[in-house]
């Protein structure tokens, strides 16, 4: 299929569509689907594709669309869905649900303030709501990178090792309504690098069984246990798909972590999506003009790439995290897991969290440069600082 | 420290009992905790309480690994499994009917004290029949366990709000628990074992407390590798305190039936559709079915259960029905040496021939006429009974073997001679003596026994064209000899009867027919004098121009006699007159002794030995004067059963009733009587009468005027009292799917029967019934 | 009122052979060794789903929301069901039986999805995913045993609560008349609309049987007798029900549709005093007997001129 012109959505849709028509020789595929800004593009554009062997449900709720994909999902078919924001704080309950059933449901979040108060635009708190259950977070930074993730999320997925769900995040507008180059997959592509689904424990009439009744405390922790194993397998079979993905696709979707100047960098920035992009330009920048300054990318949130992150930051004195939610009462929720990835190994590293876009802010490069100017002025991490937005 | 673990079930109320019992102490400022172990337990099932009391505050939260003592709610809990962890020396608290002795060897280690809480729950409606709540009685009793007063336990359920009778169960459990024999013979007041009951030894047992342990078990199953689906494993008939067995009571209309038949049994067949089996179940009892179901008077509908729902079942067409549409093939038993001897061919002659003709003997009928078959044939007129009917019947007798001698009357002496050439003979005459009447008039044409004419009629030897006929009595003779004249031409017939309807001893529904058919019925009259019209001659007997004359007199029913009858008593000066050209008795009739030896008396089954050298049996109308052909049958198949038993000596079935016993564990020798039936679990649903002839024709032909049943749905109305029917209501209801059948038993898995009484509620026909356990 | 278009369907004990009797195996849908209550309304529910499957040679899947239907499985890696099943989130059963359903659809394969959910998924929690699936008349069975309560939880209010009926949230009787499930439900104009007694089995397996072989929502009110909430003796179960249906409390009948309608039995007004008295959850609570007949009455006369205005053919 040749480069293509198209949103965010556009990108997120077509790749679920092509993911979902992969599966047409198995047992086809379904969702449930609901609308809510800025992601309804998304399901429009599945509730228009011309599939084979899929079901789309236009449901009631962002619950029952999650509530029809479990069932999709345990009946043995490939299922997905899309939300946002509040959506998929209504739908919590069965995302969960998803995750503890393990059933490899991929899921194109486009992240957006939660409300209240009215407010569309970008903001990761409501992806990161959900970072305590067993789902696989991928964060992107192109349209691109959104195609191709949600391609890699199905095939990490649905593999027999992990068998857990997986959410691909795209900010509100800045990716979603934006267009872009983007390589749209076709179906040839997808046929060839997602296997046809099949779910060791889909619900067949020749095996009784019950899902999610009582467990006592020792079963039920051997469940969070097996849970624990999957999620740090995933790395390793992340690996496995990047490669596999290039052999299909002839590029690259990225690493779990992508980094810029980490080889010799004294202060790194760490970024989540969009702002990635223009941080990237900022420290390239700043790096031509000779600073030690390096970038993280972070595209795999869950699990946490703890070990290679440690790794990145080997040649670092500070990190400045760059995080565009706020945890009531804490700070950044990025920053928190970094400073724990640290925490007893390297004390001498100055860990800073700088709450950037919040609420769909625009982060600009010189609020990036701000930041790095404060950063590299530190001689101790403080509170959270708010950027943009007078003390 | 104290620590009580409670073992209970869900619903008894295992966990408020530690609260109790922690309240108890919380008010005399101790500090507490009471809790449960909470999963999904439902009512019944197993489950787990925990309370602990110490002076100084509780830094615990774990479960009870060591408990102090222990408190079992339910008997059918105990077992090596509760008392894991007990400290020796602790006591048990147990709720059971049982003397802590008898559950010593059980728990060597411990002392243990019982009580009856279930009862004393029950007694004061704590909870439900299944479910009692003993936690109330319970806590009282645990007073002198823990060393308590009663009133610190009163104290803690008035504080939670526990009244009326909690308090008195509390208190009763309390005087009733039994503690060991040494612990109540030293001080049953405060009662203190040594190193246990006192607060002091509590709490020393408290300082040896052992800490909650640390345990590392395997990985759980995960259902990624296929787990899950196994069985549940749960034996929940432990939960039960109740269970139901199966039980058989005898049905109304089997105990009346004089022949013996199993009418539950053949109907049974007949509701599903098979005539076949309703007719072997039917000649099993009686060889007669298609006669009976013509000509009985049907005791069996007159107790029917289904009276009190929407009237009787019609049993009599359904024994017709089966009679004449059944088919069934007659197997005898090996032949047998003996010879027996049967007087006379009458339904009790004839049935006793066929059930020793069954049981391989040989056997002869004697009969002084040339036809086979008694009243039946002479005395029932063929638009009750036709005459191929009898003869198929008879005809089915005679297939067995059974040889006749017929026009071949028995005398005095030859009686004494077939004794001799017989193994046994049985005398079957019936009753030979008709009763007359005195009516002031001597011999003569007009006045006819009703037996007599019925025979005559039957040969075609009679006419009463455009005759007034009176016919004197009220039992099935005076009706067929009523309804036979009407059908020969009669001008008038009128039936005259001393006593009411209600006495009558003709089957009601002959009398209805009779009415419809147009004979006149005069109750309350009795015939005093028959006078040739015109004359005044007392002793004349010649007609007048104008027949005879009838005097009757009114009568009035009296006060009751023998069998509860109310006697006739004359009316004085109610004398009135009738014209009649033709009178026939119908008085019934008495046995003729004339065969035996002089002096004999006569009772059933009665070995005249000593008389003869050779069992000789009167049996039937001779012997029981019943004069209905069921009892003649039924008297017939009992001596046939007698007669084998003293010739072979086998045991025989010797029962009135012959109801099929099913598979059951209480077999009750008492009747069901309605009250004891479900009625209400039935659809009320009119019974069946059959098709009959139109009113014109009858009074003109001797046709049968019943058609029966063409079909035998009617039989689906039988309620198969006290007798499991196989409806399956049971199973369709049982909410665990644990109650089966197999073949034709009920089998309850009592592994897994919660005991919740639903198939009792449900049974219609009172079948099964619940104990406790 | 118009009764010629109802036929009375026979509680059968004089009906013989028209009960079925499938003995309970390990495979049945309800297995020995569940832990529910003894006399569970649901319990008998279960048993006479599972034979009326087995009968029509019908498979099925299950999907149970929080209710005591759920914790009836027991303990992983044991089950009490036959069958597989999937406990779903409170809210959302007919959603995931959506998903089962529409899988089984595009695979072209057979057995029933079966959504067995108390009166608290159904009538509260449970409504509006409920609704959703009826609108889109998404392929599934859902089959709401009602036992008045959320008995899972020990016994509260719900919105099929009857008035009267004394809960742990209700502890004086509760004041509001119970919410008209069926007429929600026919609103939707389904295919198939029926109540479900289980002193009734003829006509029980009749419903069942008539709702495997209909295309689209089926939604079956089954009431369901609670001996633990309703503090009945477990014996009574089928008792109640059976009063319910006499009395006129719960009309026995059929919707197609949303248009065409059948009666299935005619009450004979028994008088409901039986009914009450026999559960102590209304104990302490004046039942007025007169009014609740009345409003029987009134109702079962409605449904009576809908039945013989819309009567349903064949």
């Amino acid at each position: 299929m040749p480069v293509e012109v198209v949103t965010g959505n556009h990108a997120a849709g077509h790749a679920l569509s092509v993911a979902a028509e992969a599966n047409r020789d198995a047992r086809g595929a379904a969702c449930g689907i609901y609308p809510i800004t800025p992601q309804t593009e998304i399901v429009e554009y599945v509730a228009k594709y011309p599939f084979t062997k899929c079901r789309v449900v236009p449901v009631e709720s962002e619950h029952s669309a999650m509530g029809v994909s479990i069932g999709a999902s345990l009946a043995g078919a490939r299922a997905f869905t899309a939300s946002s924001s509040n959506g998929l704080a209504y739908m919590v309950e069965n995302i969960m649900v998803a995750g503890f059933y393990r059933l490899p449901i991929v899921m194109a979040a486009v992240n957006r303030t939660l409300g209240p108060p009215w407010n569309i635009w970008a903001d990761h708190g409501d992806t990161l709501m959900l970072r305590d259950f067993p789902w696989i977070q991928f964060y992107c930074e192109s349209n691109q990178e959104i195609m191709d993730t949600t391609l890699l999320a199905f095939r990490i997925a649905e593999d027999h090792r992990i068998l857990l769900p997986a959410l691909v995040a795209l900010d509100a507008f800045i990716l979603s309504h934006t267009q872009g180059e983007t390589d749209l997959a076709d179906q040839g592509q997808a046929d060839r690098y997602l296997p046809h689904l099949d779910l060791p424990h889909r619900m067949r009439h020749d095996d009784p069984k019950t899902l999610g009744g009582l467990m006592w405390p020792d079963v039920a922790a051997s469940l969070r246990l097996e849970i624990d194993e999957a999620m740090l397998r995933v790395p390793a079979v992340f690996e496995e798909a990047r490669a596999e993905f290039v052999e299909v696709f002839g590029r690259d979707p990225g690493g779990a972590l992508q980094t810029l100047g980490t080889e010799d960098a004294e202060t790194i920035l760490v970024a989540i999506g969009s702002i990635a992009t223009t941080t990237h330009e900022v420290v390239q920048a700043r790096r031509a003009a000779g600073e030690k300054v390096g970038l993280i990318k972070l595209k795999m949130f869950r699990p946490f790439p703890e070990e290679a992150f440690r790794d990145a930051c080997r040649t670092a004195s500070r990190v400045g995290v760059l995080d565009r939610n706020y945890a009531a009462g804490m700070g950044g929720v990025f920053w928190q897991d970094i400073r724990a990835a640290f925490q007893s190994t390297r004390n001498d590293l100055l860990i800073q969290d700088y709450l950037t876009g919040l609420c769909g802010g625009d982060v600009t490069p010189a609020m990036i440069d701000e930041v790095l100017s404060d950063l590299m002025a530190r001689e101790r991490a403080e509170r959270p600082v708010w950027m943009g937005i007078a003390a | 420290m104290v620590e009580i673990r409670i073992h209970g079930r869900g619903g008894q109320g295992g966990v408020t009992l530690a609260k109790i019992i922690a309240t108890s102490r919380f008010l005399l400022g101790q500090s507490v905790q009471a809790f449960g172990l909470y999963a999904a337990e439902r009512s019944g099932a197993p489950i787990q309480a925990f309370c602990r009391y110490d002076d100084d505050p509780i830094a615990n939260r774990n479960l009870i690994y060591s408990p102090d003592h222990i408190i079992v709610l339910d008997p059918t809990l105990v077992g090596p499994a509760i008392t894991g962890g007990l400290k020796p020396g602790g006591w048990i608290l147990i709720n059971t009917t049982k003397a802590p002795q008898e559950m010593a060897e059980q728990f060597p280690d411990n002392p243990i004290a019982t009580v009856d809480a279930t009862a004393i729950a029950r007694a004061n409606k704590l909870g439900t029949r299944s479910v009692p709540i003993v936690n109330t009685a319970l806590a009282g009793a645990s007073a002198r366990m823990l060393g308590f007063e009663l009133s610190e336990i009163h104290d803690a359920l008035e504080h939670l709000g526990f009244v009326g009778p909690n308090i008195v169960a509390a208190s009763q459990a309390h005087e009733a628990l039994r503690l060991p024999e040494a612990v109540e013979d030293e001080a049953a007041e405060v009662p203190v074992v040594e190193g246990v009951l006192a607060e002091e030894t509590a709490e020393a047992a408290g300082a040896v407390e052992t800490p909650a342990p640390y345990t590392v078990v395997p990985r759980g199953p995960s259902f990624l590798e296929g787990a899950g689906g196994d069985l549940p494993g749960i034996e929940t008939g432990q939960w039960a305190t109740e269970q139901p067995h199966r039980q058989q009571y005898v049905p109304p209309c089997n105990h009346v039936c004089p022949a013996g038949n199993d009418v539950q049994g053949f109907l049974h067949a007949l509701a599903h559709d098979d005539p076949d089996r309703a007719l072997e179940i039917l000649l099993e009892s009686s060889p007669f079915p298609a006669v009976c179901g013509r000509v009985c008077p049907a005791p069996c509908m007159a107790s029917c259960n289904r009276i009190d729902l929407d009237g009787a079942v019609n049993v009599r067409q359904l024994e017709r029905y089966a009679g004449d549409n059944g088919n069934a093939s007659l197997t005898p038993m090996e032949p047998r040496d003996e010879r027996v001897g049967v007087v006379g061919s009458g339904p009790a002659g004839l049935t006793a021939a066929y059930h020793l003709a069954r049981y391989g003997y040989r056997v002869t009928v004697y009969e002084s006429t040339a036809d086979l078959g008694g009243l039946l044939r002479s005395g029932i007129p063929r638009f009750r009974l036709p005459e191929d009917v009898l003869d198929e019947e008879i005809g089915r007798i005679l297939s067995l073997g059974v040889e006749v001698e017929t026009e071949h009357p028995i005398d005095r002496r030859e009686l004494m001679d077939m004794a001799g050439r017989h193994d046994a003979v049985l005398v079957a005459t019936g009753l030979q003596e008709l009763r007359g009447l005195r009516l002031g008039i001597g011999d003569t044409p007009a006045v006819d026994q009703g037996i007599d004419f019925l025979d005559l009629a039957r040969r075609g030897q009679v006419r009463v064209d455009g005759e007034d006929v009176v016919v004197v009595g009220g039992g099935n003779t005076a009706m067929d000899a009523a309804r036979s004249s009407l059908r020969l031409g009669a001008n008038s017939v009128r039936v005259v009867y001393r006593r009411t309807r209600d006495e009558m001893p003709a089957i009601a529904e002959e009398i209805d027919e009779a009415l419809e058919e147009g004979v006149q019925l005069d109750y309350l009259t009795q015939p005093i004098t028959l006078q040739p019209n015109g004359s005044t001659a007392q002793e004349s007997s010649d007609p007048g121009d104008g027949g005879y004359r009838l005097t009757g007199r009114r009568m009035e029913l009296g006060e009751p006699v023998e069998a509860g009858r109310r006697r006739p008593v004359e009316i004085p000066g109610s004398d009135f007159e009738l014209t009649c050209s033709r009178l026939i008795l119908a008085l019934g009739q008495s046995p003729d002794l004339s065969v035996f030896p002089e002096g004999t008396e006569v009772r059933e089954g009665d070995e005249l030995l000593g008389l003869l050298e050779t069992p000789v049996f009167a049996i039937g109308d001779l012997a029981t004067n019943d004069g209905t052909v069921a009892g003649a049958i039924g008297s017939g198949r009992r001596s046939a059963l007698h007669i084998h038993g003293a010739l072979s000596g086998e045991r025989t079935e010797t029962t009135e009733h012959a109801t099929a016993r099913r598979d059951v564990d209480v077999w009750h020798d008492e009747v069901i009587r309605s009250d004891a039936m479900r009625l209400h679990l039935f659809e009320r649903q009119a019974g069946q009468e059959g098709t009959s002839l139109p009113m014109a024709t009858r009074q003109s032909t001797f046709d049968e005027i019943h058609m029966g049943l063409t079909d035998p749905s009617e039989a689906k109305r039988c309620l198969s009292c006290g007798v499991c029917n196989e409806c399956d209501l049971c199973v369709t209801y049982c909410p665990e799917g644990v109650l089966k059948r197999v073949g034709h038993r009920l089998e309850f898995d009592y592994a897994y029967c919660k005991g919740c009484g639903i198939c009792v509620t449900e049974c219609p026909r009172n079948v099964i019934f619940m104990s406790h356990l | 009122m118009t009764t010629e278009t109802a036929t009375r369907t026979p509680p059968s004990p004089g009906a013989l052979g028209e009960v079925p009797s499938i003995p309970c195996t390990e495979e049945c849908l309800l297995r020995p060794g569940n832990t529910n209550c003894g006399g569970c309304g649901m319990s008998v529910g279960l048993t006479m789903l599972g034979r009326a499957l087995e009968e029509a040679g019908e498979a099925c899947t299950l999907a149970i929301p929080a209710c005591c239907g759920a914790v009836t499985a027991g303990a992983f890696p044991t089950t009490s069901y036959g069958a597989p099943v999937v406990n779903t989130t409170f809210a959302s059963a007919a959603a995931v039986a959506s998903g089962l359903a529409c899988v089984r659809d595009l695979n072209e394969e057979r057995g029933q999805v079966i959504c067995w959910a108390g009166d608290g998924g159904t009538y509260d929690i449970g409504i509006a995913t409920l609704s959703a699936a009826a609108e889109r008349n998404d392929n599934i069975l859902y089959i709401c045993y009602d036992n008045e309560i959320y008995g899972n939880t020990g016994g509260q209010r719900s919105s099929a609560t009857p008035p009267g009926a004394r809960t742990s949230t209700t502890p004086s009787g509760k004041t509001e008349d119970k919410k008209d499930m069926m007429s929600i439900m026919v609103a939707h104009g389904i295919p198939y609309t029926a109540t479900l007694s289980i002193a009734h089995p003829v006509d029980f397996r009749r419903k069942l049987e008539t709702a495997f072989t209909i295309t689209g929502t089926r939604f079956l009110l089954m009431h369901s007798p609670c001996p633990t909430g309703w503090k009945s003796e477990p014996s009574d179960s089928v008792e109640l029900v059976r009063i319910a249906v006499s009395s006129g409390l719960f009309p026995l009948y059929e919707v197609w549709n949303g248009k065409t309608y059948r009666l299935n039995t005619l009450p004979d007004w028994t008088d409901p005093a039986e009914y009450f008295k026999r559960q102590r959850r209304f104990k302490d609570y004046e039942i007025d007997l007169d009014a609740t007949t009345r409003v029987c009455r009134e109702r079962f006369e409605r449904l009576a001129v809908l039945a013989e205005r819309f009567p349903h053919d064949g």
